[in-house]
């Protein structure tokens, strides 16, 4: 019974052939290779059977011939279900109104949390990210990503010492850290100033403590710079019950100053003789594609720019389906025009610009209020196109560190 | 002609073992207790109704009678019957 199986998925009819010996029509078309089934005798004039729907148009040629009457009293199979649901184009259009309604809203911004922060900065915040396009109703994928974001608003609102975005759903959470302007926390007890860096005394200012070392002495890391023990004695370095009974209580202060120090740096930059560079001449288009895996379907922006060199950037964001990402995703591609710039530099530039990126470099890590004073070149050699640099850089920075006096309570 | 053919056939059947259904062209007749029966090898549907089947074969006809006779499958040359058989009959021309 082999042809009767998938019968269902192609669809069937059964039909009722009316006429003198009703059976023979059914041997007719089995010998004309049309598949019939459960053929029943319901009546001397009337016989019944199956018959695929594909065959429908062979039998109707058989009966042609003959006086046989045929009915049709069962459809069954997907064909007809398929064609029931699509004669009623309410329910088909129903369907269709509320997946795409449903695909809409879940691509659609619902909410912003923001939470952790008082109210000002919530409303500054939230300001803030209006501007951004971010805000209830805005479509999921024109937003940026929750990392960038938080790049952008940590940056725009300075009160904000930290901001997470979450981006959960059609939810926006964010999370915020207020900048408490709190002064440095100084140790507030009797201390001593130190040194945090070796290097040689060029200026003291000292307003509160008592200084002990002066200007053009050399010191290391960790050496008393200023003291808050004011009337210190030799013997107070032995305490214990003899101390307590001294007269002479040591009188402790918060040692308070500035001393700047000559420091110096050891620094080993190289240098390409060739460089390239790409430069981006800032002319770009956006072009926007419907992604499915790997195939592209373009829905904005056609034809490509004639730029000689294209820097490409995609940005990928997926349609969301409830909580399910549907694998369909917008993309949108900016293509900028880019220029590639070939820079050549002789010995004596290739040294200076190594210099300079020296500086930089530790510009940026002794922090800005440090000057750098001198530099000077200990070392240099020329290897594969490069030039490598050993530099010396003298820096004038206070090198000041508060210490709390133990006074061993 | 036809003779020596008649005699031949019969031979064919006992020497060389070949199924005697197609070599004699006789209808094949599987009965799965009462409730089926498979004709194979069949010339054609004479009578059927819910308590007979006729079939023409090559020499005569074969009935087979019951109650509730249901064609489950039609080809061209066999039938599957199903129902509850009672008897099934040679007649000879």
């Amino acid at each position: 019974m082999k042809h009767v199986q998938g019968s269902y998925l192609t669809g069937y009819v059964t039909i009722l052939v009316k006429g003198n010996r009703p059976e023979l029509f059914f041997q007719d078309c089995s010998n004309q290779g049309v598949q019939v089934w459960n053929v029943q005798k319901v009546s001397p004039e009337q016989c019944k059977g199956n018959v695929l729907l594909r065959d429908i148009k062979r039998i109707k040629k058989i009966k042609r011939k003959r006086n046989y009457k045929i009915s049709f009293i069962n459809k069954k199979g997907y064909p007809f279900i398929i064609k029931r649901i699509f004669r009623k184009r309410e329910i088909v259009a129903a369907t269709i109104i509320s997946i795409l309604l449903i695909l809409f809203l879940s691509n659609i911004l619902w909410k912003v949390e923001i939470a952790g922060v008082p109210k000002d900065i919530e409303e500054k915040i939230d300001k803030q990210l209006k501007s951004y396009g971010i805000h209830p109703g805005a479509w999921l994928f024109t937003l940026d990503k929750p990392g960038v974001i938080q790049q952008k608003l940590a940056e725009d609102i300075p009160e904000l010492l930290w901001v997470g975005v979450n981006k959960k759903g059609t939810t926006f959470y964010l999370e915020g850290v207020e900048k408490i302007v709190v002064n440095e926390e100084e140790v507030v007890g009797p201390r001593h100033l130190v040194a945090t860096k070796k290097g040689v005394i060029k200026d003291m200012y000292v307003s509160k403590g008592l200084p002990k070392v002066a200007v053009n002495d050399y010191v290391e890391p960790g050496d008393i710079l200023v003291s808050g023990v004011l009337n210190e004695t030799e013997d107070t370095t032995t305490e214990g019950k003899d101390s307590k009974k001294k007269k002479a209580k040591p009188i402790v202060v918060a040692a308070e100053g500035e001393i700047i120090a000559n420091t110096w740096y050891e620094i080993s930059v190289t240098v390409p003789l060739e460089a390239n560079y790409e430069h981006l001449t800032g002319n770009h288009e956006k072009k926007y594609y419907v992604g499915f895996g790997d195939f592209q379907l373009p829905i904005w922006g056609f034809g490509s720019p004639d730029y000689e060199h294209i820097h490409r950037e995609n940005i990928d964001n997926n349609i969301k389906f409830f909580k399910w990402e549907l694998p369909v995703k917008i993309i949108e591609t900016t293509l900028s025009e880019k220029t590639y710039q070939e820079l050549e530099r002789t010995k004596e530039e290739a040294i200076q610009t190594g210099i300079k990126q020296a500086k930089q470099e530790l510009q940026l890590q002794i922090g800005p209020e440090a000057t750098i004073v001198s530099e000077k070149v200990l070392q240099q050699s020329t290897e594969n196109g490069k030039v490598k640099l050993d530099l010396y850089i003298n820096v004038e920075e206070d090198i000041v560190k508060a210490q709390p006096i133990n006074q061993g309570d | 002609m036809k003779k020596i053919q008649q005699r031949i056939r019969p031979w064919l059947i006992n020497n060389f073992a070949l199924p005697s259904d197609v070599v004699l062209e006789l209808p094949r007749i599987t009965l799965i207790g009462q409730i089926h029966a498979y004709i194979e090898n069949h010339k054609g549907l004479i009578v059927f109704t819910d308590k007979e089947l006729k079939l023409r074969t090559t020499k005569g006809y074969v009935q087979i009678t019951g109650s509730s006779f249901v064609l489950k499958t039609m080809l061209p040359e066999e039938i599957l019957l199903e129902g509850t058989i009672n008897d099934v009959r040679f007649i000879p021309d």
